[in-house]
């Protein structure tokens, strides 16, 4: 079998997944649709598995290859055939989405066990899976951006996967608004591609990039920057964030799995596969990393100060996407890809580790009441904390060689990139700061009543009304009819498939990273080779020693993070409400988000609800009914005349419609003759 | 066989008059469903990449007047006609099974819903231009009764409202019509209404604008299209559900359809002269239509502005005057009526279940009626254009047109597209999401219902595996009728040059520039110019034909590249003279 054979496999699994647990949801027993979800994608797995090993016994110019299924859309000029394109860069996505994916279904099969929604669940899971496997194996444009859709919309089914709570849906439909925007902004620049180049094949058309456009041309400056309008949304880099931390809604295993993963690391993938574009048009690629670079920082100090576990992680996530764009943009494509897998693997581990902690709190997750969980759920809370080492780049863990690999380059390239080297260890600081903001506090201090609940072998089951439980974040009442976690909790510590999960990202969490050592082994760039071959930017690399020096650096920035946390949070418990008594302002700005969803809301919603509103209520009854107003009045009248008798009526306009049709035909007869 | 798809439901309507009343609404659910057998069939017998009209029927009819009973179908009106087939088999359907109408003139009913499919199927299988406005305007007398005796509310001001606009339109078309067939016939001596003559017999600049102009209105009418859509919310809110399925998912279509089949080729010089003005229409329609669909709380207007916001795209697909876009308009009417009938049918489902058409006293349909949410969410999606759907690549291939020819427009109603997600969505959440209100039930959609909605998704679903199906048979006949816009704005500059013995056409720059008609198009028309029976006379208004390679041309004349003798050639005036 061929690379693209085995490709198929991948995509069609997930897919066949998805279907039979959505047409079987009567029959099917639920626990089998959480056996079939998680099969379906350990197939997909073994079938990149199998993709990479056929692979890689291609001759190395020969790693790049297409294969379509059948003829799509082809007419008027257009060619879209349903076409993949299996390389290096495609089977590293693929492994790390169906690899990641199979063990957050896995937790799910636990962490789910009790939700009304369980084979809805799972069907939507399989389908975000083949969503993402389509993204990232499309070979033209068009699929490409039916896979970005999918994902999309497969993102908005699962954040408001309990539907009947008002702020799910509403947070369903903002990711879906804000992805759509990136929908059009990736379709213009399709079209921009197809009349430039004639092509909508991804690399037909950068072959014909390279012919056709001279550096910073216009037309290529326009086609990245829609690129990036696509990226931006998907990836929730400023001012298209918004969704991300709202999106927190979905369960948690959807966090995970959508929202820290995979779905957000689309943005990162779309620059690395469309580079010959982004290398035509430095000044896009610049903007690109400059976005990347603000959005690190800001949601960096956003991830200070909230105080809800799952957005602090949220926030963090859009700051680490933040430097796999900026490394993407700058051209560190192993780097920001290398990110891309760490990431992936000590997010997914922080949210599973985050989703057990708020099952012991009875779903409150408010890390001000969250404390002294170390003997409650030791299991949980040392797989937090690698996690969170992980996350702010302790040396040796994954996240220190990737986030080095990427500073290390900015820097390498010297002059204005030297902005991003200094930025990202800047944000690197706040990374270990807010990493251990919750380690500390879920992990250290005085056991809370849930802790000390849990510890004498009891769940807290938080509060309830008439026996139903509330939501602790908005007081609702919760509908267990529509799921919210089901009726029981669960953490790590009772549950199997949830503590193999956590184990088996812990440990890639901590060793993943040693895949890409400088000095001692290049595995990844060795392998993404053949796809970024013709970039001059790929060959250029730190040398050892420099690398070395910046590993050190990053190494201490990390522990001096990691202390200022430890200070703040264990060795000075409290010291935080008087930081925060001293500078209000600050505080409050922070606590805001920096007011974007108020100035979304002030500059988007609101205007265009008020231009509906002066449409339908002023527009549409002055101006449209007034075109016809002489007419109106005129059948008003008639109206008077014939009513009581209203068929007759009609028949009367039948009547006058056929006379004038006859007196007009005369008419035109005789002025003819 | 056009014939029989043409008055089979008629004659069963005639046949429902004198039945037994308790078989009248199968009889017409049986006429509409061997209609539809019989239009499926059509399509799998369609010859694709042929650009001429099949299984033509061409009679004398009114000899005085010159006008005949011609029929035909080519790639663009043949899947309208499978759509009108399939709406109204389900129409006939859904109001069968749920036995309307309620208060017992079944036969009226009946009667009124199998003419109006008559009329209808007239409207898009007509090729002489009377035959056409006879149809078109056919179509409307079933509704106006349908609306004002069967309708609910203000059904009276909805009707009256409906016929004013209407018959407007339908007056101006008719005027139209006469005219251009007087004019066009003293320049041939002899009177004909036939859509191949007048096409092939230009008027003049002005007089194609005037006559465009009144074609214009009646379309846009019928879309409808902004700012002239007033009658559409007081006719949706009134319509019975079945009859606002063929109003909406039908009749709307026929607008869109005459100006491809009408428009362009009878008046190509005012098409590419107007062409900015539609788009503008059409682009306001978008924006207009959008913003009124999300603001609107009543489910019939969400889905009537929608429908206003889609047929600004279609509009602007078609007069975006490219091939793609006028075959993305083509696919997007019928993926438009499709998923338009689709959400009224659930629209009525819920309406069983919540007694209201108010979307802020409804919710939580989705608890115990997972197949209807399911089937609502494909529709819903469908709707809002999601990639992977044929929507999308209806809409993809509209917007690409637009961008290749007028890009400022394409920016502008890309907005469009976002909005849809938008109002879309909302309807989507508001009914089936959130929580039950007061007095509401959940439960699941009826077999009765299921039957007649379930076969419209999958229609939906299988298009969105393969919108090529479509587009494949539009292709070639689209084709056709941007390139009597290109050759007509183009004339100046194009050549007809001798080669080996013949004569072929070589298209200027503006062609290619304007119309995208490039290298490939150009050999597809020389092909076909070929193979066209009888000489490969071109029956079109081509350069004057020329013995001297690339010699400029300025006017126009009839194209005989296989005439026996070449030597008239030259000398050939232009019989035409603007």
């Amino acid at each position: 079998m061929s690379p693209t054979d085995f490709a198929w496999l991948v995509l069609g699994f997930p897919l066949l997944g998805s279907l039979v647990i959505a047409l079987g949801f009567r029959v099917l027993p639920a626990r089998v649709a959480g056996v079939i979800g998680t099969t379906a994608i350990a197939l997909a797995f073994a079938s990149t598995i199998g993709a990479l090993i056929t692979l890689l016994d291609q001759p190395s110019d020969a790693q790049q290859l297409t294969d379509s299924l059948w003829d799509y859309a082809s007419a008027s000029g257009l060619e879209i055939r349903l076409g993949i394109l299996v390389d290096p860069l495609s089977v590293f996505m693929c492994l790390v989405v169906t690899g990641v994916s199979t063990l957050i279904h896995l937790y799910s099969v636990g962490y789910m066990g009790s939700d009304e929604g369980y084979r809805r669940f799972f069907s939507y899971l399989n389908f975000f899976v083949f969503s993402m496997l389509l993204l990232v194996l499309a070979g033209n444009f068009i699929f490409l951006i039916v896979g970005w859709a999918f994902v999309g919309f497969a993102s908005y089914a699962l954040i408001s996967f309990w539907y009947r709570r008002h702020t799910a849906t509403k947070a369903g439909m903002k990711a879906f608004v804000i992805n759509v925007i990136g929908d059009v902004g990736m379709v213009l620049a399709a079209f921009f591609v197809f009349r430039e180049l004639g092509t909508f094949e991804l690399l037909d058309s950068f072959d014909a990039a390279r012919e056709t456009f001279s550096t910073n041309q216009g037309v290529v400056i326009a086609i990245c920057c829609l690129l990036l309008v696509g990226a931006v949304a998907k990836s929730a880099q400023l001012p298209l964030h918004t969704w991300l931390p709202d999106a927190m809604e979905g369960p948690t295993p959807v966090s995970a799995l959508i929202h820290a993963a995979t779905m957000v690391t689309a943005g990162v993938y779309l620059i690395a596969r469309t580079f010959p574009l982004f290398e035509l048009a430095p000044t896009a690629a610049d903007i690109g990393a400059f976005i990347g670079l603000a959005t690190l920082l800001v949601a960096a100090t956003i991830a200070l100060a909230v105080v809800d576990l799952k957005r602090i992680i949220a926030y963090s996530t859009m700051s680490q996407i933040g430097y796999m764009v900026m490394g993407v943009s700058i051209g560190a494509y192993a780097g920001g890809l290398f990110m891309l897998m760490a990431h992936a693997f000590f997010k997914a581990l922080l949210f599973m580790a985050a989703g057990s902690v708020i099952s012991a709190m009875a779903n409150n997750q408010s890390i001000d009441r969250m404390s002294g969980f170390r003997r409650a759920l030791p299991y949980t809370s040392a797989l937090l904390l690698i996690g969170a080492l992980a996350l702010a780049a302790f040396p040796g863990t994954s996240g220190f060689f990737a986030k080095d690999e990427i500073l290390g380059f900015a820097a390498n390239r010297g002059g204005m990139y030297w902005v991003f080297a200094i930025g990202g260890y800047a944000g690197a600081l706040l990374t270990a700061i807010y990493s251990f903001r919750i380690g500390f506090r879920v992990v250290a201090g005085e056991p809370s009543d849930e802790a000390r609940e849990f510890e004498q072998g009891h769940m807290s089951h938080g509060e309830r009304v008439d026996g139903h439980p509330v939501n602790p974040a908005t007081g609702e009442v919760e509908d267990v009819d529509v799921g919210f976690p089901g009726a029981e909790h669960h953490v790590a510590e009772r549950s199997r498939p949830m503590a193999v999960a956590m184990g088996a990202l812990g440990v890639l969490a901590l060793f993943g990273g040693l895949i890409q050592v400088p000095g001692v082994d290049a595995v990844l760039e060795h392998f993404l080779d053949p796809t970024f071959e013709s970039s001059p930017l790929y060959a250029i690399a730190p040398s050892t020693g420099d690398a070395w020096l910046g590993l050190a650096v990053g190494g201490v920035i990390s522990a001096a993070g990691i202390a200022i946390a430890y200070f703040f949070y264990v060795a000075r418990r409290g010291s935080t409400a008087r930081l925060i008594e001293r500078l209000p302002g600050l505080h409050k700005f922070l606590f805001h988000k920096w007011y974007f969803d108020e100035l979304e809301d002030a500059l988007v919603y609101r205007p265009a609800i008020a231009i509906g509103r002066f449409a339908s209520s002023t527009f549409e009854r002055y101006v449209v009914d007034g075109i016809v107003a002489g007419a109106a009045g005129f059948v008003r009248g008639a109206g008077e005349v014939v009513r009581g008798a209203q068929s007759g009526f009609v028949r009367a306009y039948a009547l006058l419609l056929l006379g004038g049709f006859a007196a007009l035909g005369v008419y035109f007869l005789v002025a003819a003759s | 066989m056009l014939n029989v798809i043409l008055w089979l439901p008629l004659a069963a309507g005639v046949l429902a008059l004198v039945a037994p009343r308790a078989t009248v609404r199968w009889t017409v659910l049986a006429g509409a469903l061997g209609t539809l057998v019989l239009a499926v069939v059509l399509a799998f017998d369609f010859t694709v990449g042929d650009a001429a009209l099949q299984h033509a029927v061409d009679e004398s009819w009114i000899p005085d007047l010159g006008v005949r009973y011609q029929l035909g179908v080519d790639g663009i009106s043949l899947f309208l006609v499978v759509l009108t087939a399939l709406l109204w088999e389900g129409a006939v359907a859904f109001s069968a099974l749920r036995g309307y109408p309620e208060d017992g003139r079944v036969r009226l009913y009946y009667f009124l819903l199998a003419l109006a499919e008559t009329a209808a199927l007239g409207a898009f299988l007509a090729q002489d231009l009377l035959l056409f406005v006879l149809f078109f305007d056919l179509m409307l007398v079933p509704f106006f009764f349908l609306i004002g005796a069967f309708g609910n509310g203000e059904r009276i001001v909805a009707t009256t409202k409906m016929i004013v606009y209407t018959l407007v339109g339908s007056l101006l078309m008719l005027v139209g019509a006469i005219a251009v067939a007087i004019l066009v016939s003293q320049q041939t001596g002899e009177l004909s209404f036939s859509m191949q003559t007048l096409s092939e017999n230009l008027l003049s600049t002005g007089n194609q604008t005037w006559i465009f102009c009144f074609f214009a209105a009646a379309f846009l009418v019928k879309m409808p299209a902004f700012p002239i859509h007033g009658w559409m919310p007081d006719a949706y809110r009134a319509a019975p559900i079945p009859v606002l399925v063929l109003l909406s998912g039908v009749l709307a279509k026929v607008g869109a359809y005459g100006f491809l089949r009408v428009a362009l080729p009878i008046f190509p010089d005012a098409t590419a002269d107007l062409q900015e003005l539609v788009l503008v229409i059409g682009v306001a329609s978008i924006l207009y239509g959008s913003v009124m669909a999300f603001t609107q709380n009543d489910t019939r207007l969400v889905a009537g502005y929608s429908s206003v916001a889609q047929l600004g795209f279609i509009t602007i697909g078609i007069f975006s005057l490219r091939p793609e876009g006028a075959n993305g308009a083509v696919l997007q009417m019928v993926n438009h009526g499709l998923v338009v009938a689709g959400i009224f049918l659930i629209i009525a489902v819920l309406w069983a279940r919540t007694g209201t058409d108010d979307l802020r006293r409804m919710g939580g349909q989705a608890l115990r009626a997972p197949v209807l949410a399911a089937l609502f969410l494909v529709v819903t999606l469908a709707t809002l254009a999601m990639p992977g759907s044929a929507n999308f690549i209806g809409e993809f291939y509209i917007l690409n047109g637009v961008f290749q020819s007028k890009i400022v427009f394409a920016f502008v109603a890309a907005t469009g597209v976002a909005m849809a997600a938008f109002y879309a969505l909302r309807l989507y959440q508001r009914t089936m999401h959130n929580r039950l209100p007061e007095g509401a039930t959940s439960r699941e959609i009826s077999l009765r219902d299921g039957v007649v909605l379930a076969p419209l998704v999958a229609v939906i679903v299988g298009l969105a595996l393969y919108p090529g199906l479509i587009l494949d048979r539009g292709e070639a006949s689209v084709a056709g009728k941007i390139e009597a816009v290109a050759m007509a704005d183009c004339a100046d500059e194009s050549f007809a040059r001798s080669d080996g013995g013949r004569y072929v056409l070589a298209f200027g720059a503006c062609a290619d520039d304007r119309y995208g008609i490039n290298d490939e198009l150009e050999e597809q028309i020389r092909n076909r110019l070929d193979d066209t029976p009888g000489g490969g006379r071109w029956t079109g208004y081509g350069p004057v034909v020329t013995t001297d390679p690339l010699v400029e041309l300025s006017t126009r004349g009839a194209f005989s590249p296989h005439s026996d003798d070449n030597s008239s050639a030259p000398s050939l005036p232009s019989p035409f003279p603007r």
